[in-house]
Parts: structure tokens; C-alpha cells; sequence
């Protein structure tokens, strides 16, 4: 009989720090998911922990436990979700920030739409980025449409339209002027060819890159306004719906699904899902991503 | 299929017969397998896994792995039947015997990517397996873990044309079946068929081995067919696939497998993908550590 001293899994995972990780951090996962969609896998469980530990601190609780108490029997439990998916989806805006969504945008997703739309007249495609903050994904979008525009996109017109509701993030994405942190993810090879610099710190992207975006003001609660977004091919919106709750996220959830075009996707963040919040949308895997499809009418699917 | 096709297929695999290296238990072992669980006897099986140190050591630290949770990571080959279940223990020792049949001098495709995918796949099938309330989650684990078996069988007696195959498929980012199909008339399906019938594998692990990639002809496949084309699906698209980047979209609940295991199982109705999604890549890192154990080049310890 061989007998091997094992390897023991521990019950608590490190933290970066070294410290073993609180169990209740995965019930406090296991909120944040169905409030919000967004899900903590277990090695980014030390980032969650992280984001309630700040919280924590500012609200001067000592443990864990007392802050699980404070999330789901506190008068204030929603407002403390609210604070605390801030912390939790903070810093995740940059430049190029989901790579296999972007390949999934090139190598699938646009062949296909212009297979499917290669009999219409005009050739345009819209893109929607929804909650576009101070513009990085809008931009970012802008880079890769142009890095088609020569090949798949070739006689194309493409308009991306950037909407926020908060007028200072739109005039920080207007002025499209970047540092380090926001460009961590963009190549050099792209930095040279799609930004000019503004001083040794910061970069500004070119006004080829500007003229295909578009960026508005706009409150995705507000039921009018919404209906005159129709016709999107792409919509993406990352780590927005957490701000809106119960039928408010319904309600924002299906303008979006009425304003794609039929054979049209959704993306949402990396780690993010509608749960099961629509049931028009198909859930659609890509290598290494997730994206909602609403069926083209061909498809029979709807 | 052409009949000089199988023909070939045959007689090459009768060759591998040749081969000296598959662990003397792995015959047993399948013979084991092949029967009911009760028939089985606790002694057996622990004499089977004790036979070869390496190959005990080895079961010991797979059974200690994550994937395989227990409160308390077994220390001796008795323990782990008794905590883990014979039916677990055996597919434990099937892992780790397979990773020694095959000891393929020309290995077509990355082994440790092929060994991924195998037990990526094997675990998927079963965390499936659970959610749906199936009757034997380790027989899901099998046929998982079995199912591209006929990629060996390319590698070990196809190995020019196989790698033709392989070298389209990255090329144009297709699924691996479908390039086979496309540059040599036939896939690993018919190949893992013919070693599967060599090996006398049961019916139903022999129908998964066929009919993995055929569920939309058939429309009428076995739920456990149904269970491991969509898990292959899933491991490719969060990857566990092949090593390379194929360019297409899966939509799993419009796929036919689905329509399949619902009509078995009424609780894949409550199963939430976007989650189970994000629970696979969890698992991604430890199968990398533990295909880094077993089949890999690290040394054995006892």
C-alpha cells in the first residue's frame, strides 16, 4: 500500500497579503451574483474581499460577519450593495479591456453581419456603448472598426454612439486623453498608430479615431428618449445594469433587446449576465466569452 | 463512411496491441468498469490501484485534487474507496492509467492540451451530471473523460494525416471534427470507435465515443451523448478546447442536446448557464495543475 503525504487544500483561500480568505466572502459572491449578475470566481474571491474591506473601513465595521449583517439586515441594505458593487467593478474601465470580447467582435461576429447584411443597399453598422464612462470601450471599438475598415468593413459606414448620464464623464471621453493605467492593455504598435502624444504621460487618440464615435448625454431610464436608439447592430454595456434594480433592470434590459436589430448582440462585462432576466435573448458562447443574440428573423428562433 | 476506410482504420488500430506500455491494470480496470456497481468489491479495486506505486501515488494526489473535494483529502488507496466511493475511485484510476497507455512519441497535438480538454470535459460532464440529479455522475465522468480517444488513435497510427488536419483546423479556425472530415474523410469518432470496440467499452460509453459531434443527424441520441457533446461544447468555448481559437458562436439551449436532456431531466430547466459558465473557469486552473500532475512531466513522488 502506498500512503503520500497529501497536499491539504486549505478551507480558506490566501489573499494576495497571504491571509486566508472568510468563508462568508462566498455568500456575500453568491449575493452580489444574483443581485447583480456579476459573478467573483473563486481566485478573484481576494477582490471582492478587498472591495468589502475598504468598505468596511469606511463604515468602521470590524468583521466580515458584522459586514454580511450590514448587507442583508441593515435598513440601508441597498444602498450598502450599491457602495459595495462600486468597489467591486472599480478600475475595470481601460483601453482593450476584454480581449476575447473583442476577438469574438472580429473573427465571429462581424463576418456574420456582413454575410447577413451583404444584400442591403447601405452598408452600416451601428454600434451602441451604453454607459460609456469617460470612453475607453467607446474608443477602444472605434480602433478595432478602423483596423477592419480596410478589409471586412471595406465601403462601410460605421457610427458608434456613446451615451452617459454623467456630463463629466462625457467631457473627460470627448477629450479622449489617456494615461498609463488606462492604456495598460493597448499594444505600442496601436498607441503609435491611433494616438498622439500630449505630453510624456499621457496620450490623446486621434481625430480619425473621434470622427466614428458620437457621445450623448442620455438617462437609459428614460423611456422616450430610448426609443429613438433603434437599430443598433451591436450594443455593448459594461457594468451599468448593477446600478438599476428589480423592474427598472427589466425595463432598461428589454429597450436594449428592442432596439437591436433582429440578429444583433449584447455585451455586457466580462464577468457579468443577465441571470435570468429576458428569456428573447439567446445566451451565446464565444471562445473564452459570453454575448446575448437576439435572433434574426431568418432564424425562426424568435 | 467508405468501406476501405474503415477497413484502414481497423487494421491500424489492431497495431497499438503492439505497444508495450499500457499499465498492466488497465484492462482489468475496464473490465471493472464495465460492470454494475454492486458487483464490485471493495478489495478488488484497492488491489487493482495498489499494483503499480506510480500509478497509486498518482490516484492519491488526483484524489486529493479540488476537483475531487473531500473534507479530508484521503491518505491511504482504502481511505479514498471508503471517502470517495468505489465507482469515484475507479474513474480516479482510469485518469491516471490512460495518461500512461498512450505514451505517443508523436504527439500531433499538445498531449497536455489533449489531456485538458479529456478531463476539462470528464469534470464538466459530471458538475452537469450533479445539477441535472442524473443517476451516475461517474459514468458522466467516463464518458467525458473517454470521448476524443480517437485523437490518440490518430496521433499513435495517422499521425501524417492527422497533423494536415490539425494544421487546417488552426489555420482556419475550425472545429477539429469538421477539418478532419474536410482533409481525411473520416474523424476521431470512428477512430475512437475502433479502439473503444477493441477495448470492449460499454454500449453507451462506445454511442458517446461515436456520436459526440452527430447529435443534430441523430436528433434521438442517448442523454448521455446529449450530456458530453454539450460539455465538449462548453470546455472548448472556456478554454479546455484544443489549443487553438475556433471561429464560431455556440448557442447550448438552442442546440438539439438540450431540447434531449430536457426532456430527461425537468431540473435543467432551473440551470442558470451563465453561471455554470463562470463556475467552469473556476475549475480551469486546477485541471491545468492536476493534468500538470498526472500526465505531465513531473516526477511521481511515493
Amino acid at each position: 500500500m502506498t500512503t503520500v503525504t497529501q497536499p491539504v487544500r486549505p478551507a480558506l483561500l490566501p489573499t494576495k497579503s497571504g491571509q486566508p480568505i472568510d468563508p462568508v466572502y462566498r455568500q456575500i459572491r453568491d449575493l452580489v451574483y444574483k443581485v447583480s449578475g456579476i459573478y467573483k470566481a473563486e481566485e478573484k474571491l481576494y477582490l471582492l474581499a478587498d472591495g468589502c474591506g475598504r468598505r468596511m473601513k469606511q463604515i468602521e465595521l470590524r468583521t466580515p460577519r458584522d459586514y454580511w449583517d450590514n448587507l442583508t439586515a441593515h435598513p440601508d441594505r441597498d444602498g450598502e450593495i450599491r457602495h459595495l458593487l462600486n468597489e467591486v467593478t472599480i478600475g475595470e474601465t481601460c483601453m482593450f479591456r476584454s480581449q476575447p470580447q473583442l476577438d469574438a467582435l472580429r473573427k465571429v461576429i462581424l463576418p456574420e453581419i456582413v454575410a447577413e447584411k451583404t444584400k442591403q443597399i447601405t452598408k452600416r453598422l451601428r454600434i451602441w456603448s451604453a454607459g460609456c464612462s469617460t470612453g475607453e470601450e467607446s474608443y477602444t471599438l472605434a480602433i478595432n472598426m478602423l483596423e477592419e475598415s480596410e478589409k471586412l468593413l471595406k465601403g462601410w459606414t460605421v457610427e458608434i454612439l456613446a451615451t452617459d448620464l454623467n456630463d463629466r464623464s462625457l467631457e473627460t471621453a470627448k477629450a479622449g486623453i489617456y494615461g498609463d493605467y488606462a492604456l495598460r492593455n493597448t499594444s505600442d504598435l496601436y498607441k503609435r498608430k491611433y494616438f498622439s502624444l500630449v505630453d510624456d504621460k499621457k496620450l490623446q487618440v486621434r481625430p480619425e479615431v473621434k470622427k466614428l464615435v458620437t457621445f450623448s448625454r442620455l438617462n437609459l431610464q428614460d423611456d422616450s428618449k430610448m426609443l429613438f436608439m433603434k437599430g443598433m447592430d451591436l450594443i455593448f454595456c459594461c457594468n451599468v445594469l448593477i446600478y438599476f434594480d428589480g423592474a427598472s433592470k427589466t425595463k432598461v434590459i428589454n429597450h436594449f433587446f428592442t432596439n437591436l436589430s433582429y440578429g444583433g448582440y449584447f455585451f455586457l462585462g466580462t464577468s457579468e449576465s443577465l441571470m435570468k432576466l429576458n428569456d428573447q435573448f439567446h445566451l451565446i458562447h464565444f471562445p473564452g466569452t459570453i454575448a446575448y443574440w437576439k435572433p434574426s428573423l431568418r432564424s425562426g428562433k424568435l | 463512411m467508405n468501406p476501405s476506410i474503415v477497413a484502414t482504420i481497423r487494421e491500424r488500430v489492431q497495431k497499438i496491441e503492439q505497444m508495450p506500455a499500457i499499465p498492466a491494470v488497465f484492462l482489468p480496470l475496464l473490465n471493472l468498469l464495465s460492470k454494475s456497481a454492486e458487483d464490485v468489491k471493495v478489495d478488488e479495486v484497492v488491489r487493482l490501484v495498489s499494483y503499480d506505486n506510480t500509478i497509486a501515488a498518482q490516484c492519491l494526489r488526483v484524489a486529493a485534487s479540488p476537483l475531487f473535494a473531500t473534507a479530508q483529502p484521503p491518505k491511504s488507496i482504502k481511505g479514498a474507496v471508503i471517502s470517495l466511493g468505489l465507482r469515484r475511485v475507479e474513474t480516479i484510476l482510469l485518469t491516471c492509467c490512460l495518461g500512461q497507455a498512450f505514451p505517443v512519441k508523436k504527439w500531433v497535438l499538445d498531449p497536455e492540451v489533449f489531456w485538458r480538454h479529456s478531463l476539462g470535459c470528464a469534470m464538466v460532464c459530471r458538475k452537469f451530471s450533479e445539477k441535472l440529479g442524473a443517476a451516475d455522475h461517474e459514468k458522466a465522468y467516463m464518458a467525458g473523460l473517454l470521448h476524443d480517444i480517437g485523437l490518440v488513435v490518430n496521433c499513435l497510427v495517422f499521425s501524417a494525416e492527422f497533423a494536415a488536419a490539425m494544421e487546417r483546423a488552426c489555420r482556419e479556425g475550425l472545429p477539429l471534427h469538421e477539418a478532419e472530415h474536410a482533409s481525411m474523410g473520416f474523424s476521431h469518432c470512428e477512430t475512437g470507435q475502433a479502439l473503444a470496440q477493441k477495448w470492449n467499452l460499454a454500449d453507451d460509453v462506445i454511442d458517446v465515443i461515436v456520436d459526440h459531434h452527430a447529435i443534430g443527424q441523430s436528433g434521438t441520441a442517448h442523454p448521455l451523448v446529449a450530456l458530453v457533446h454539450l460539455s465538449d461544447l462548453l470546455c472548448r468555448m472556456r478554454g479546455l478546447g484544443y489549443g487553438y481559437y475556433e471561429r464560431h458562436k455556440v448557442d447550448l439551449i438552442a442546440d438539439p442536446a438540450w431540447a434531449i436532456l430536457l426532456q430527461e431531466y425537468r431540473a435543467l430547466e432551473g440551470v442558470d448557464l451563465a453561471r455554470f459558465t463562470f463556475e467552469l473557469d473556476e475549475t480551469v486552473e486546477e485541471i491545468h495543475a492536476l493534468v500538470a500532475t498526472v500526465f505531465g512531466s513531473a516526477p511521481a513522488s511515493s
